[in-house]
């Protein structure tokens, strides 16, 4: 079955990101307009969900209403509040410095958050007073669970990665899927499967999948991905480039590929399931589409965790 | 010795040859808030990033003031003495009392919160200004508690000593930050980092201002931006700016720069006489001495 997507808002002409289902409506992130979106298919329009997101990308929703994103302009992880403030997790690693341009993250069952942190072309807002970390890796917030105390520390969960991007755990959170997409021409672009400990640390990982690169140029490997309800990875990436173009991409757990679905436009960033099914797949894209393919014959999973 | 690079003669008759050049402070995350308590003959500064507001005595040395500070950015002091804030990361202006207690002159506009002040200024007639550009809470290291803007624009505000009256008197600058008053407080200079100039306004009885002029544009390819602005008592104007500050007379006219080996952040006139300049940069704070006094801090 092939997927049909319809343009649901855009050209924005700058990246949309991060994606978020909220029950009723689809939040994304307009970036480089520092302002989170929302998409309401029963009215079919776009709304301003919140503003001065400072670069806003990934976004995740909490079992309590919160939408956790990563601001890649500050550098850190905030907590938009459902009553309007944003609260800060803790963006300085265990030795004091601050980690780099987080871009996607995800939460576990646990309430700990896992997120991407590259580099990225744009400088963080301010004072350049911070260098960056000498590594590009999966990082992890936990919560300490004090209830005076609250604070969060970070863990570095990869040692292997250059360009981590796309991150969502399988259904028994006991796989992470990680995108690593290093465009440079001896960069590896790899989908990946990385076992979790039961302390929450990681073995090295089993690759899924392996983007190359032609007489046109490297291909471009999966910015974003999710995990359906039968734990399949979806993942998007691809571009016209070069390579067999902007793609959907459905893996099974063992790296298999079971569908893949071409996109009407260039460069997708993020995909995630949405609509009251939650059978459709909402997909952004760097030149600023908002893309849904309904009827996918997959669900996705509820963001309360169904374990 | 002050490194100067000279743009016409006249910045002779306010600089000497041979200036001096101390470092006062070292190892500093981000130093702001230079303001000299002439009660006491101690300099105030803070360290934002490292979330603390000092003091140095000459002689003596420095001590803290407090700690952790809400990232505390612009400081001054008002007639009777008392140390007032630009609170940044903790988004109010508050005022310290002689006996150390904390007073919270402006925290809401319309009932949203404010940015974060940036930095402070009083009027002889006890009013103080502040701009509230919204670094505070995006930077990195300097957010506090709440990080959500919630007013669109980057306003000037001025408000009365008891904390009431919270008005704003300018919201066309972008970025604001540096503010100073012309001698005779005719004129309120305010600069804007983001697009690297000076806006002059005429200020009214009322308190509130004129319509802003372009009074100079700051450029050049070293390190640096329009942050922190103080006149001197003949009316020319120091303004952070690229390659360390920029000394501009009435007119708009660059008189010529004072070099400084660090991206500077902020100035602050000091010392019995008010012709010390106290410089804060990133990472330090230095001190040179000039010709001419500048505009005493109350």
């Amino acid at each position: 079955m092939s997927w049909k997507f319809e343009r649901l808002a855009g050209p924005y002409n700058r990246p949309l990101g991060g994606l978020a289902w909220d029950g009723s409506g689809m939040l994304f992130a307009d970036t480089m307009e520092s302002t989170i979106l929302r998409y309401d298919p029963r009215r079919g329009r776009v709304s301003v969900w919140r503003k001065h997101t400072n670069r806003t990308n990934g976004i995740a929703l909490a079992p309590d209403g919160a939408l956790f994103g990563c601001q890649e302009g500050s550098r850190r992880i905030v907590r938009y509040e459902p009553a309007g403030s944003a609260t800060l997790t803790n963006q300085r690693m265990p030795d004091g410095r601050v980690h780099n341009h987080p871009c996607n993250l995800v939460l576990d069952s646990k309430g700990r958050i896992w997120f991407s942190d590259p580099y990225n072309a744009e400088a963080a807002w301010g004072p350049q007073v911070f260098g960056k970390l000498e590594h590009a890796s999966v990082l992890r917030l936990d919560q300490d669970p004090a209830p005076q105390r609250r604070t969060w520390t970070i863990e570095r969960a990869t040692y292997d990665t250059s360009n981590p991007r796309g991150l969502a755990f399988s259904p028994d959170e006991k796989t992470l899927y990680v995108s690593e997409n290093n465009m440079a021409s001896e960069g590896r672009r790899e989908v990946r499967a990385y076992p979790v400990f039961p302390d929450a640390t990681l073995d090295k990982p089993r690759v899924m999948h392996t983007f190359g690169a032609d007489v046109r140029g490297v291909h471009r490997g999966v910015e974003g991905l999710c995990v359906d309800a039968d734990g399949c990875v979806v993942a998007v990436g691809g571009w016209s480039r070069s390579g067999p173009g902007p793609l959907v991409h459905v893996f099974a757990p063992s790296g298999a590929v079971l569908e893949s679905h071409p996109l009407p436009q260039d460069l997708p960033n993020n995909c995630a399931f949405g609509d009251g099914g939650l059978d459709s797949l909402y997909v952004t894209t760097a030149e600023g589409y908002l893309l849904r393919a309904r009827r996918t014959g997959r669900t996705g999973r509820s963001m309360m965790h169904d374990k | 010795m002050l490194e100067i690079d000279m743009a016409t003669p006249a910045l002779k008759r306010l600089v000497g040859p041979h200036a001096s050049f101390d470092q006062i402070a070292r190892d500093l995350k981000f130093s702001e808030g230079p303001a000299w308590n002439r009660r006491t003959g101690e300099f105030f500064y803070t360290d934002i990033v490292g979330d603390t507001i000092w003091k140095w005595k000459p002689g003596v040395g420095h001590e803290i003031v407090m700690r952790p500070s809400r990232f505390a950015n612009g400081l001054t002091f008002d007639q009777d003495g008392r140390l007032l804030v630009a609170g940044w990361g903790g988004r109010t202006v508050w005022r310290m009392e002689h006996d150390g207690s904390i007073t919270t002159l402006a925290a809401h506009h319309q009932g949203k919160k404010l940015n974060s002040p940036n930095d402070i200024i009083v009027r002889s007639d006890g009013i103080i200004y502040f701009t509230d550009s919204f670094g505070g809470l995006c930077n990195v290291g300097m957010g506090f508690e709440d990080v959500q803007r919630y007013i669109d624009f980057a306003g000037v505000y001025c408000v009365a000593p008891d904390g009431t009256q919270l008005r704003v008197a300018t919201p066309e600058v972008f970025y604001p930050n540096g503010l100073c008053f012309s001698p005779d407080e005719k004129l309120l200079y305010i600069n804007d980092s983001r697009f690297g100039l000076i806006n002059v306004y005429a200020v009214h009885n009322d308190g509130m201002l004129g319509k802003g002029k372009l009074f100079y544009q700051a450029v050049g390819s070293e390190t640096g931006i329009p942050d922190g602005m103080k006149c001197d008592v003949e009316g020319n104007v120091y303004c952070t700016g690229p390659g360390g500050i920029h000394v501009i007379a009435p007119s708009g006219k660059l008189l010529g720069r004072l070099r400084i080996p660090d991206h500077t952040t902020n100035l602050g006139w000091g010392g019995d006489d008010w012709c010390s300049l106290y410089i804060t940069t990133y990472y330090g704070v230095y001190r040179t001495r000039l010709r001419v006094a500048g505009v005493p801090v109350w």
